[in-house]
């Protein structure tokens, strides 16, 4: 250890380490703005400077080591006048409209200039002549927003290996952007909302549907059914001020009643499905000689990405929709008929923790002769601005149960949410499958936690299964090359688009940190914890929906309304 | 021309994008009539048996999509019409038609911003001419 001195204090720092690192240790607060944790630091935005003793300019603590001795002030007037300047040159070209703006009390911007008492415009700088990319299903980009930051385009590229966007131009021209400035909607953009999550303004924001989904709620002609996914009810607390890690998934379906959904159903009972689905579909492969490893088909950037980037793999993903889809398809081809209601009087909205969810139900082949699965999604942060559009208060509204027969669901589906969740629950079930026992010890330990990379060997009846959880698709992309150079030990894996799983997606509340996604996992953890229903196979709703309507799993019935098929597709870049 | 095929008329001003879109639109079994102009959609309009048409808000003038839509609507009241437009990209005025009260000013049933992928485009297409026969 070396000992630097911040303030007039002495404070601990590891040999090599930042000066940056060293002072949040110590709570010492510098502000950041293009600053992310894990990655190689850039220096682009210089609010993070402070006062070395003996140098000549000011340093940005997030780029400069350590040093035996250094003597570090980080708030001495030259800081911070140094700071508010780069706050104002910021806002010397950016839009005066905060309070139009979807990011207005939520942005990092407009922090750091109340924050550093930025009261009146010293710079007017030209604004350049940019309009608002909305032609994809998922992200809106309002480049006049962008404060060139990079933390867009690096997360594209280093976290999720996708490289959609990047700058282009110079100087005073230069822009994020894609590739010829085409709009993202024909991009590589996987539509995973990583980009939304580290934007410090306004400039990414989800393609919005509440509109619609309003106008439904108040169209008579219209059944409105919603379903809301795994991770979402372990993380609408944040967007009210409770700190993460608090499950309110019975006040949120008494909300959603409130908002006049007619019925409220739970994604995690279509995880269930998609489980008994998924396993049958596996052990047909391993049995009879599929094509394996088998990849999980859950998370739609995770689709896209393969499509896209490695078309030789699709033949690998597992046929199964996704849990949002098979829903969707459920609700409008048995619940429709069973209710007795017009499929096309219905509509479905679903709460996902995603944006991708939203390019995933437009897809032409969740279209059923013309009705589509899923009419609108919405992201857990949508969900929390119609509720307090409604003025209603969570803390105020009584626990309600989920309606039937969509409703009842297992803690194996539940954990869907987080990295890991689908393996554990498949396991559990195809050990049931396999030997007609269930798990001695449910918890398949080696699967959980948030390693970016986890991996197993599952031994059942005298099959010894490789297994491998990934998350993020830039690891994925890592695990992929070696199966592609030869790897084979493996049998099923579980890819999830955003690095954590669903419950770090990108339509979660706004500054999700490691912490926060930790403690949504053990909220997930806990729910299993507790609850008597732990295995998606003993699920009686599943076991009734198989005996009415469905058959077996991955008879015709399932075939032609809960798989699917994936395509090569063609991007520009 | 396939007697048993829907007709769809395109209307842009952008050759570009009608010779793309008449490629992709006949490679998908329909019959595609194309128009450059309001004028010439109009004239197209009263000559041929269209079902369904796609077209671009920004024609002769940034604005003489929404006026088509209107005559349209007027001599075709059940003609579904789709706009596929850049006016946002371009002018940075954003339309929407998500809604039935901005349907019935708009006067078209779906709107997307360009870029639109093609299985967009169809996904729609499909998806109107089906609950058109399905209210005939």
């Amino acid at each position: 250890m070396i000992t630097i001195n911040v303030n007039d204090k002495m404070v601990q720092a590891k040999p090599g380490e930042t000066i940056l690192s060293a002072l949040k240790r110590a709570n010492i607060n510098v502000p950041t703005l293009c600053h992310m944790s894990n990655l190689f630091p850039t220096g682009a935005c210089r609010m993070c400077v402070v006062e070395v003793e003996g140098q000549r300019s000011l340093i940005p603590s997030c780029a400069y080591p350590v040093a035996e001795g250094m003597i570090i002030k980080t708030h001495s007037p030259r800081v911070v006048r140094a700071r508010k300047t780069v706050v104002e040159l910021l806002l010397s070209n950016h839009p005066d409209d905060c309070l139009y703006c979807v990011r207005n009390r939520n942005c990092g911007l407009q922090k750091l200039a109340e924050e550093l008492g930025v009261r009146q415009r010293r710079y007017q700088g030209a604004c350049n002549d940019y309009h608002v990319d909305s032609s994809s299903p998922s992200i809106i980009r309002d480049q006049a927003k962008c404060i060139l930051c990079g933390r867009c385009v690096r997360v594209c590229e280093e976290v999720q290996g996708v490289a959609a966007i990047d700058f282009i131009n110079r100087g005073s021209k230069t822009q994020v952007g894609t590739a010829f400035s085409q709009g993202l909607n024909v991009s590589s953009c996987v539509n995973c909302g990583q980009c939304v999550m580290v934007c410090p303004t306004g400039a990414l924001r989800e393609q919005s549907y509440i509109k619609e989904v309003v106008a439904a709620l108040n169209d008579p002609q219209k059944v409105v059914v919603v379903q809301h996914a795994p991770a979402v009810s372990v993380t609408l607390a944040e967007e009210f001020g409770i700190k993460p890690g608090k499950d309110i998934c019975g006040a949120m379906t008494g909300a959603l009643r409130q908002l006049g959904f007619r019925y409220v159903f739970d994604t995690a009972f279509s995880a269930d499905l998609t489980i008994m689905e998924e396993a049958t579909e596996l052990a047909g492969r391993i049995q009879n000689g599929g094509v394996l490893p088998m990849f999980t088909s859950c998370s739609p950037g995770w689709i896209k990405f393969v499509e896209e980037f490695y078309p030789d793999f699709i033949p690998n993903l597992s046929t199964c929709k996704s849990p949002q889809q098979m829903l969707g398809a459920v609700i409008k081809n048995y619940f429709a008929k069973r209710e007795d209601i017009d499929p096309r009087n219905i509509f479905s909205v679903s709460i996902m923790p995603c944006t991708a969810k939203k390019f995933e139900a437009q897809r032409p082949e969740m279209l059923e002769s013309g009705v589509p699965d899923i009419d609108a999604v919405l992201t857990t942060r949508e969900l929390a601005r119609l509720i307090r559009l409604r003025g209603l208060d969570l803390n105020n509204i009584a626990p309600e149960p989920a309606d039937t027969p969509f409703g009842e669901r297992s803690t194996a589906g539940k954990l869907f949410g987080a990295t890991g969740g689908v393996m554990e629950a498949a396991v559990r079930t195809a050990h049931y499958l396999l030997t007609g026992t269930e798990l001695k010890r449910l918890e398949v330990k080696a699967v959980r936690g948030l390693d970016a990379v986890k991996e197993a060997r599952i031994h059942i009846e005298g099959l010894d299964i490789g297994v491998a959880v990934v998350s993020g698709l830039g690891n994925a992309r890592k695990l992929l090359e070696e199966i592609k150079a030869g790897r084979n030990d493996l049998h099923f894996i579980e890819v999830m688009t955003c690095p954590g799983g669903c419950i770090a997606g990108g339509g979660q509340p706004f500054g999700t940190d490691t912490e926060a996604v930790a403690a949504r996992m053990s909220a997930l953890y806990k729910i299993d914890h507790g609850e008597n229903l732990r295995v998606s196979h003993a699920n009686k709703s599943v076991q009734r929906l198989y005996q009415e309507f469905l058959g077996k799993p991955n008879g015709p019935m399932s075939h032609k309304i809960l798989h699917t098929k994936y395509h090569r597709r063609d991007v520009v870049i | 021309m396939n007697e048993n095929a829907k007709t769809i008329l395109i209307v842009d001003n952008d050759l570009d994008f009608l010779a793309l879109e008449r490629t992709h639109l006949e490679h998908a079994g329909y019959n595609v009539v194309s128009a450059e102009n309001s004028t010439a959609a109009q004239e197209a309009l009263a000559a041929n048996k269209v079902d369904l048409v796609v077209l671009e808000v920004m024609l002769e003038h940034m604005d003489s999509g929404f006026a088509l839509c209107y005559h349209i609507k007027k001599s075709f009241p059940n003609m579904p019409i789709i706009i596929v437009t850049a006016v946002a990209a371009k002018t940075g005025i954003e339309f929407d038609a998500a809604t039935a009260e901005e349907k019935s000013w708009i006067k078209a049933d779906v709107l997307l911003a360009k870029p639109a992928r093609f299985e967009e485009l169809k996904r729609e297409i499909e998806r109107l001419l089906a609950a058109a026969a399905a209210s005939a």
